[in-house]
């Protein structure tokens, strides 16, 4: 990530404003939110959600890509969109809304296609949001955010279900916790995390309270490796094999590749079961039935939690405040379940 | 495409439409209210009747996306409903009001709804609108946040856990010689400088507190207890110092709280055998310089400054108190009364040899400000819209064959608790069987024709219910458990004779009646919750009185859990702990253990929720979170 990173103060203004998240993640990854800048790939209804929640956070600069029209269906699941806008490019309607729900941000839109964008586009950027993206345009997207460094978050919807993918490349995060009985250690925790520092703090108001500040080196794969060599195995017990949710082969069978009928998705997921280290008797009829049915729809309570949860982990990673994300999240509409697999 | 093709393609045409004449409450138009409207809007609701209390203010904006600067000090509700017009289909109704208020609220007009959506801040209202929702049978979905951590719970009446069901914390408390005599933490210092020094300052009708001789001290050392009185009437001349006006005289108040009283605590030396000295201030660092100025207030002063900032800050305050009536309440947005109490809090600290905090720290702690965020506030919002679906049976491909299939969510990666997901999703429990909201009495509406609520006797009302349930007069109590006031029992019958309308018990009023009667096992009768409403015909008598038709059940009057009611807190607390480790170690088994914490526990439902108590207690927003005693 580049780290132009100017920290000035924050004014007594911006103080008043940001007062109820400033007292969660203090005034310092406040100021670096401000001085970051974002570019959002398509402003569906997760990339509403995204941008609400980021530009009302104080992040510093943010550029929406988007070279849609508004369409009738987009009303039922988009805010800033009226019926009077139909026909309109989206990033002009949406603009100045974006605008007004925080004047300090520093916004730019760009209506031109993703396809047209040559790599010196993205190189001002320290983080990108994409959604709404295909296998190749995400592929594509993120030979180019690897290349300039840059934190990568892809998500997309299909009807009651979603999806996170991240690829932050590599990443230290520096976490506090209370210390318990046993200390943590030194050393791999899991298949993309490590543990590289544990330093010790004692809390100023209670001398018996005792604080951890470790240090994680989360690695990530590139989208193309992962959907090539994504496993499960090893990294589960047989109990939590047997519960993994249909939508995870699924999402994944379905990015890897457009079926044309319900049958070839059952087929496809099967294969990718078997991929991923999964028995296929986990895949539930009725689950695979909507998935299809649902493919691509966008639906305004998913995007609200989906949108909640990346904006979440973007102001996480710009103030390094928390572990973030890794790798793959899926969500699932029905039973709220929303389970973090590392692939 | 249409509008609706996309929710089409989830729920299907029939179900849409089932929405669109879906009638909901959605109470709290703030953080998670805003969200909510905007979910259950793009859902096509059909009716949403919106109900909030509060005006915008600046501190809204970084969450409450439906308000702008320009909407500062207007209320919330209208200005969400305008705010939204721009992608509204549903018919939306908004209310200003406290939807505690039984005026403008009454049982009946709850009684409208299919399904309550709770986006509120503090928990006497959450209280109520679970007790309408279980009078009423109507589902209620209940969510709050704080920070990071997010909880959604949906609660169908009778037949999974209430609000209730499960033990909310209560204010954190501290012992009085803590406060006054011994502080050891930064919180000690500021209780100190808020509810007593600044209270008895400006806010107090002279010397309440030390006539009460039953008081609890926190302390048996009886030198101590003196001391504390003596100081409490010496505090009356200070107050008399600020009364004066005379801003001369301030460096004697100094002198007094800051030298005088420590000289007096370091002489009962049972105190600080075990703790280190504090030291008083020194006389010459005493200046009476008060002009003000501005200091940076996210760090942290000099002692010089923090005494400077306390003598002009007294004497701002003092030709206040002139303006004002002699009256002056603490208000964390009151810059003025913040910066006494920081300062007074910091200077103590000083002398106790205790960190100091900057005054946006102390505003947080004097204020009790929850810290919130956009992202959790939209997630948490997401969650209970989506789960209305199912709770209304809109999601033909995912019927529920019993309401606890149904799933509560909290948040566990931004919590802390799992690395490996981002929402834990325990199915529902069943209603605690000690619950004293849900479980523990009968419920129901007593309707009373409005001509005769005037002349309606206390004892009419005991012998109508006698008459109707078999209930021994003799042994009958009554409680009106909206004021927590007895009314009528075995040895207490002197409102007997009294009108409702006399004692208070009025349309909204909810009153619990139990015949205290036990035979040889300890069985009696389950006590009867009752609604008062006031029936709309004029030509009515005391027989025309309308009484739900229930059968009262015999049940254990006395139970075992119920003698040890605290020990019960500890269990909890333990409970909690196990659980919080047996989700971060290990997932895989969580079921199994969880199924092993309830055989051990007499509360089955308990653990289940560790996480989501656990919100509940940093939610609870009162103005007084922090007490003396």
């Amino acid at each position: 990530m580049s780290q132009a990173v100017q920290t000035g103060k924050l004014s007594a203004d911006e103080i008043a404003l940001y007062d109820r998240q400033i007292r969660l993640w203090g005034m310092a990854a406040q100021a670096n939110m401000r001085s970051a800048k974002v570019l959002l790939i398509n402003i569906g209804s997760i990339g509403t959600e995204i941008a609400k929640n980021i530009v009302l956070s104080g992040i510093g600069n943010l550029c929406v890509l988007d070279d849609n029209v508004v369409r009738e269906e987009d009303l039922g699941c988009q805010f800033f969109l009226e019926k009077k806008d139909v026909g309109k490019l989206k990033v002009d309607v949406c603009s100045p809304k974006i605008k007004d729900l925080n004047p300090r941000v520093n916004l730019t839109v760009d209506s031109d296609s993703l396809a047209n964008k040559e790599e010196t586009f993205f190189k001002e950027f320290d983080l990108i949001v994409a959604t709404e993206l295909n296998r190749d345009q995400i592929i594509e997207v993120n030979k180019i955010s690897r290349k300039l460094n840059i934190a990568l978050y892809v998500t997309g919807s299909n009807g009651l279900f979603s999806y996170i993918f991240v690829d932050l490349i590599e990443f230290v995060s520096e976490e506090e916790k209370l210390k318990t009985g046993r200390a943590t250690i030194v050393g791999e925790i899991s298949s993309n995390k490590t543990i590289v520092e544990v330093d010790t703090r004692v809390d100023d108001d209670d001398p018996k309270k005792i604080f951890e500040m470790i240090k994680t080196k989360n690695t990530y794969k590139p989208f193309k490796e992962m959907l090539q060599s994504a496993t499960l195995e090893g990294k589960l017990t047989k109990r939590q094999t047997k519960r993994v949710n249909s939508i995870l082969p699924l999402t994944i069978s379905y990015l890897t590749t457009i079926p044309s009928s319900v049958e070839e998705l059952q087929k496809n997921t099967i294969a990718t079961c078997n991929k991923l280290g999964l028995l296929p008797s986990i895949l539930k009829e009725e689950y695979i039935q909507q998935f299809y049915k649902q493919v691509n729809v966008e639906f305004a309570p998913v995007a609200a939690i989906i949108g909640g949860a990346v904006a979440q982990d973007v102001i996480n990673i710009l103030g390094k405040r928390q572990s973030p994300l890794n790798n793959f999240i899926v969500f699932d509409g029905i039973t709220l379940e929303m389970p973090i697999y590392e692939l | 495409m249409s509008r609706d093709s996309n929710i089409t393609k989830i729920i299907g045409k029939d179900n849409l439409n089932k929405l669109r004449a879906t009638k909901c409450l959605l109470i709290g138009a703030g953080g998670i209210g805003s969200e909510l409207l905007k979910d259950l809007i793009l859902m096509e609701f059909g009716e949403i009747h919106l109900v909030d209390l509060d005006t915008i203010d600046l501190s809204n904006l970084n969450r409450q996306f439906l308000f702008r600067q320009r909407d500062i000090k207007q209320p919330k509700s209208t200005t969400a409903v305008k705010a939204v017009q721009g992608f509204n289909n549903s018919k939306l109704i908004p209310y200003e009001g406290n939807i505690m208020d039984t005026t403008q609220f009454p049982l009946h007009w709850f009684g409208e709804f299919d399904i309550i959506f709770n986006a509120l801040d503090n928990l006497a209202a959450r209280r109520y609108v679970n007790k309408m929702s279980q009078f009423l049978s109507i589902p209620l979905l209940e969510s709050g946040t704080s920070g990071f951590d997010g909880y959604m719970q949906p609660i169908i009446p009778n037949e999974t856990e209430c609000f209730d069901c499960t033990k909310k914390e209560t204010p954190k408390t501290f012992p009085v010689c803590t406060i006054r005599s011994t502080p050891s933490q930064p919180i000690h210092c500021i209780v100190w400088a808020k509810n007593f020094l600044f209270a008895q300052l400006f806010a107090a009708d002279i010397n309440v507190d030390s006539n009460s001789e039953n008081k609890d001290w926190g302390t048996t050392d009886e030198d101590e207890i003196k001391r504390i009185k003596q100081e409490t009437n010496e505090l009356q001349e200070l107050q008399n110092i600020i009364l004066s006006g005379d801003n001369s005289l301030i460096p004697k108040i100094i002198e007094k709280i800051f030298i005088h009283d420590i000289e007096k605590l370091l002489k009962i030396e049972n105190l600080w055998k075990t703790r280190t000295k504090p030291i008083p201030l020194n006389i010459n660092d005493i200046k009476t310089d008060l002009t003000d100025r501005d200091l940076d207030l996210s760090a942290l002063w000099s002692i010089q400054d923090q005494i400077q900032k306390f003598s002009s800050i007294t004497s701002k305050l003092m030709k206040r108190m002139e303006e004002e009536d002699n009256h002056i309440e603490f208000d964390k947005d009151d810059k003025d009364t913040l910066e006494f109490v920081s300062t007074a809090a910091n200077i103590r600290s000083h002398i106790f040899n205790i960190p100091q905090k900057s005054v946006f720290d102390i505003k947080q702690i004097a204020g009790n400000i929850i810290p919130a965020i956009a992202t959790t506030n939209a997630i948490i919002a997401g969650l209970s819209s989506l789960v209305s679906l199912r709770v209304l049976s809109l999601l033909d491909y995912a019927k529920i064959s019993k309401p606890t299939d149904l799933n509560m969510t909290f948040t566990t990666k931004a919590s802390n608790i799992s690395q490996n997901r981002y929402l834990s999703n325990p199915t529902l429990a069943k209603p605690n069987c000690n619950c004293p909201v849900c479980s523990k009495v009968m419920r129901g509406v007593m309707n009373i024709p409005s001509n005769i609520f005037k002349e309606l006797k206390l004892k009419d009302v005991i012998n109508i219910l006698a008459a109707k349930y078999n209930f021994d007069t003799e042994e009958l109590s009554i409680l009106d458990t909206t004021g927590q006031r007895l009314l009528s029992d075995f040895d207490f019958d002197s409102l007997d004779e009294k009108t409702l309308e006399e004692i208070k018990v009025v349309p909204g009023s909810v009153i619990l009646v139990t015949d205290e009667t036990e035979d040889e096992n300890g069985m009696g009768l389950k006590p009867l919750e009752l609604y008062i409403e006031a029936k709309d015909i004029n030509i009515g008598k005391i027989s025309d009185i309308a009484l739900p038709d229930l059968k009262i059940p015999l049940v254990q009057m006395t139970t075992p859990e119920e003698q040890n009611n605290e020990s019960s807190t500890f269990e909890t607390a333990v409970l909690q702990t196990n659980e919080v480790i047996n989700l971060d170690i290990d997932d895989d088994n969580e079921d199994l253990k969880k199924r092993k914490l309830q055989e051990e526990s007499s509360n089955a439902t308990q653990n289940k929720r560790s996480k989501h108590e656990e919100d509940d207690m940093e939610i609870i927003e009162e103005d007084d979170i922090i007490e003396l005693d």
